[in-house]
């Protein structure tokens, strides 16, 4: 794609985002849908930057909670101790194997609040109505959305130890309150990178009469 | 339809874009996020208790983070940092405290830090092996608020159970320690809490603490013993070996009990003082209302004579010896062993039938010094009372004082002028047959064992020898006899067993008249006066 070329917003048209298909909108303030697979279509999500706002800050809030609420709760002989995100990075620190907790603080920490910093940034850029390094913002956008879907593991893997440490009454692990919440940040920044238009990351290069904000 | 309205100049009706809600529904997700996170917040902030600092002389085996302090074994707070004081001489463990116990936190709650623990009483805290160690708290009862405490170095010994302290005053600890056992009747009922040295040094206050139920037992008559180890007290009047416990035999311990011969009081009060005696039989014994003391001066050996020795009357025990000493005469200037006895008449009293004590008892315990006396002189003087030293066990060698009448001894003139009076003695038991063994000796002794030896080797022996002889040649002689004798009676064709035979016969037929005879006489007596008279059909 060169910069030169027009955007379908531009000509007019709106783009399936299902099957790509290149259509002319229906009359005014009638809903499109695809001709071709039925999907409704769209210039730009409705909403899609006061949604993706609304979703990314509510992940950040969330993300609090989840740093600093146990995760796990183990119960050794009737002593309970909740361990959160960071203690269990500290102890596998302390316990010599800090590749493991490289990895458990990049996942688990970095990269959620990562993925949050990057739909803000792309946020405010759409509305600064930025238009430099477009393309890296979009590389950006991918790459937010490929992650997504890989940052559930903590989650995973606390239900798992859940469902197999059950040695009662020598030992038992319950999950604690912060694994909802680290898995409402995962949920919320996936919907908001879902919500998120990269299109909008473009409009400001090429501005067009059906912008939506 | 010819006159249309013209319609051309009817305006266009706008076209209003419809208008966007400001605010998405979406904005519900970030409000409800954030409500329950302040939510959370919020309990967290509230549940908060005080931060407090505990000054501890180590820190073993605490851990910021992992050890916890628990009260009746609940969490109620966890160290949050260990560090050393300014001059590094003190561990400061800083602990954050739950919200709910933050009203435990006051002037006089104790530290001190749990971990296993072996002693002659038992194991605890055993749970610190898989655990770890955890600190102890033990609520005060003061009301005003802490944040710094200093943490004990062990276990206070007392938890905050219901029951009471006394007070016990020895001169010397012993074996004790604190949280030895204490029994009452063989039941663990209490333990040694603390002790200390009185401000004069000269004695030893051990405060106990008897938990409740038991600590009702204690009243003012109760007495306590040192129950440490074994009590073996060899007396005069045997062995006697007590032990309350295994633990106690080794660790030591406090026994008590109250003298089933006292009439029941009232428990104690808090902190009550009481004596501790040294064994069972001294902390029970019985007082003497009535003691009437006696010197007695012996000329023997009193070793072997104990304070509490007994003092008997016809071997039954009616006083004890209270005093073995010295008495210097300044008339010979010699020494003679002085012993003091203490006499019960109650004991005395005590040993005669119920009915006498009833006729008798008061009449002899109520006696007027004049009457006491007289009684007294006439028993020593006319009946010869007298002491006597007499061993209670030939293997320890104890002695102890026996009063008996010797009717020929000789006899005394009582001083009834001195107090406390002076009772004649006799040279008694071991001391008379030592001085008869002595006297027996010294005749052996005496004897000229020599010069009768030399008699005998001079004149009896060439006499014996003779006699010797001559005895031989008798018995040769006799053999010869009796020789002859045998062959003349018993043998072949001899007349001697023929006429043994008829002999025989000729007594048994004279037995039988006799027989006849005596069961005729049975039958008729008369016939010795009348005759025999004609039996008549």
């Amino acid at each position: 794609m060169t910069a030169d070329a027009a955007t379908a917003a531009q000509l007019g048209l709106m783009s399936c985002e299902a099957c790509q298909m290149l259509s002319r909108p229906a009359a005014p303030g009638e809903p499109s849908y695809c001709r071709r697979c039925g999907e409704k279509l769209e210039f730009r999500h409705h909403g899609s930057i006061q949604k993706t706002w609304a979703l990314v800050i509510a992940a950040a809030i969330c993300y609090i909670p989840a740093n600093l609420l146990p995760v796990l709760k183990t119960t050794t002989l009737g002593d309970s101790e909740g361990d959160t995100i960071l203690s269990g990075v500290a102890f596998l620190y302390a316990t010599g194997s800090w590749p493991l907790a490289l990895i458990v603080l990049v996942a688990s920490v970095m990269i959620p609040l990562g993925k949050l910093v990057a739909l803000a940034y792309l946020l405010l850029t759409v509305q600064r109505g930025s238009i430099t390094s477009n393309h890296e913002r979009t590389r950006l956008y991918r790459l937010v959305e490929i992650i997504g879907r890989w940052s559930m593991l903590d989650v995973f893997v606390a239900t798992f130890t859940v469902a197999m440490v059950q040695l009662q009454p020598l030992m038992s692990v319950a999950p604690g309150a912060g694994v909802l919440f680290f898995a409402a940040v995962v949920v919320l920044t996936m919907l908001a990178a879902e919500v998120f238009d990269p299109r909008l990351i473009w409009d400001s290069a090429y501005p067009h009469p059906n912008r939506h904000g | 339809m010819a006159d249309e309205p013209v319609l051309d100049n009817i305006p266009e009706a706008t076209v209003v874009r419809r208008k966007r809600m400001r605010f998405s529904v979406i904005w519900i997700i970030p409000i409800l996020a954030a409500a329950v996170a302040i939510g959370l917040a919020v309990q967290r902030a509230l549940s908060e208790g005080p931060v407090i600092t505990i000054v501890f002389k180590s820190a073993g085996g605490i851990e910021a983070g992992k050890t916890f302090i628990k009260y009746k074994d609940v969490r109620i707070g966890q160290v949050t940092a260990v560090t050393l004081s300014e001059d590094y001489s003190r561990v400061l463990v800083k602990a954050k405290i739950a919200k709910h116990a933050t009203g435990l936190m006051v002037e006089d709650a104790k530290f001190w830090v749990v971990e296993p623990r072996i002693s002659i009483n038992g194991v605890s805290g055993l749970n610190t092996l898989l655990s770890g160690n955890y600190i102890g708290f033990q609520a005060g009862k003061s009301t005003e608020d802490q944040r710094t405490f200093s943490g004990l170095d062990d276990p206070p010994t007392i938890m905050d159970q219901p029951g009471r302290r006394f007070v016990l005053k020895a001169n010397s600890l012993g074996s004790l320690g604190v949280g030895d056992p204490i029994y009452y009747r063989g039941i663990l009922v209490g333990q040694v809490a603390l002790y200390n040295l009185v401000n004069d040094g000269r004695s030893v206050e051990i405060t106990i603490f008897i938990n409740a139920p038991y600590d009702k037992y204690v009243s003012a008559e109760t007495r306590f013993w040192n129950a440490s180890g074994i009590d073996v007290s060899v007396g005069a009047d045997g062995v006697d070996i007590r032990t309350e416990s295994l633990a106690a035999l080794i660790g030591g311990g406090v026994a008590f009990d109250t003298p089933a011969y006292l009439p029941p009081a009232a428990p104690a009060a808090e902190k009550a003082e009481f004596p501790i005696y040294r064994n069972r039989a001294i902390a029970m014994k019985q007082p003497d209302p009535i003691e009437r003391r006696f010197v007695l001066y012996f000329d023997e050996s009193v070793r072997g004579l104990s304070v509490g020795a007994p003092v008997t009357l016809y071997g039954l025990r009616v006083g004890e010896v209270a005093q073995v000493g010295l008495h210097f005469d300044t008339a010979t200037h010699t020494f003679r062993p002085r012993v003091l006895v203490t006499f019960f008449p109650d004991q005395l009293v005590g040993r005669m039938t119920a009915k006498q004590q009833v006729e008798n008892g008061k009449e002899l315990l109520n006696f007027d010094t004049a009457t006491r006396l007289k009684l007294l002189r006439q028993n020593v003087e006319e009946k010869g009372l007298r002491a006597q030293l007499k061993t209670g066990s030939y293997l320890t060698g104890e002695l102890y004082v026996a009063f008996e009448y010797f009717p020929n001894a000789p006899k005394v003139k009582m001083d009834v002028s001195r107090d406390p009076l002076e009772l004649p003695v006799i040279a008694g038991g071991f001391a008379n047959i030592e001085a008869k063994l002595s006297s027996i000796l010294t005749k052996v002794d005496n004897m000229p064992l020599n010069a009768i030896g030399t008699e005998v080797d001079a004149k009896l022996v060439p006499e014996g020898s003779k006699t010797l002889q001559d005895m031989r040649n008798a018995i040769v002689s006799a053999d010869r006899v009796l020789k002859n004798t045998d062959a003349t009676l018993f043998g072949k064709d001899s007349p001697a067993p023929q006429d043994l035979r008829d002999t025989l016969q000729e007594v048994t037929r004279a037995a039988r008249s006799v027989r006849i005879l005596v069961d005729y006489l049975e039958r008729h007596p008369e016939m010795l006066i009348r005759g025999k008279t004609e039996e008549k059909p």
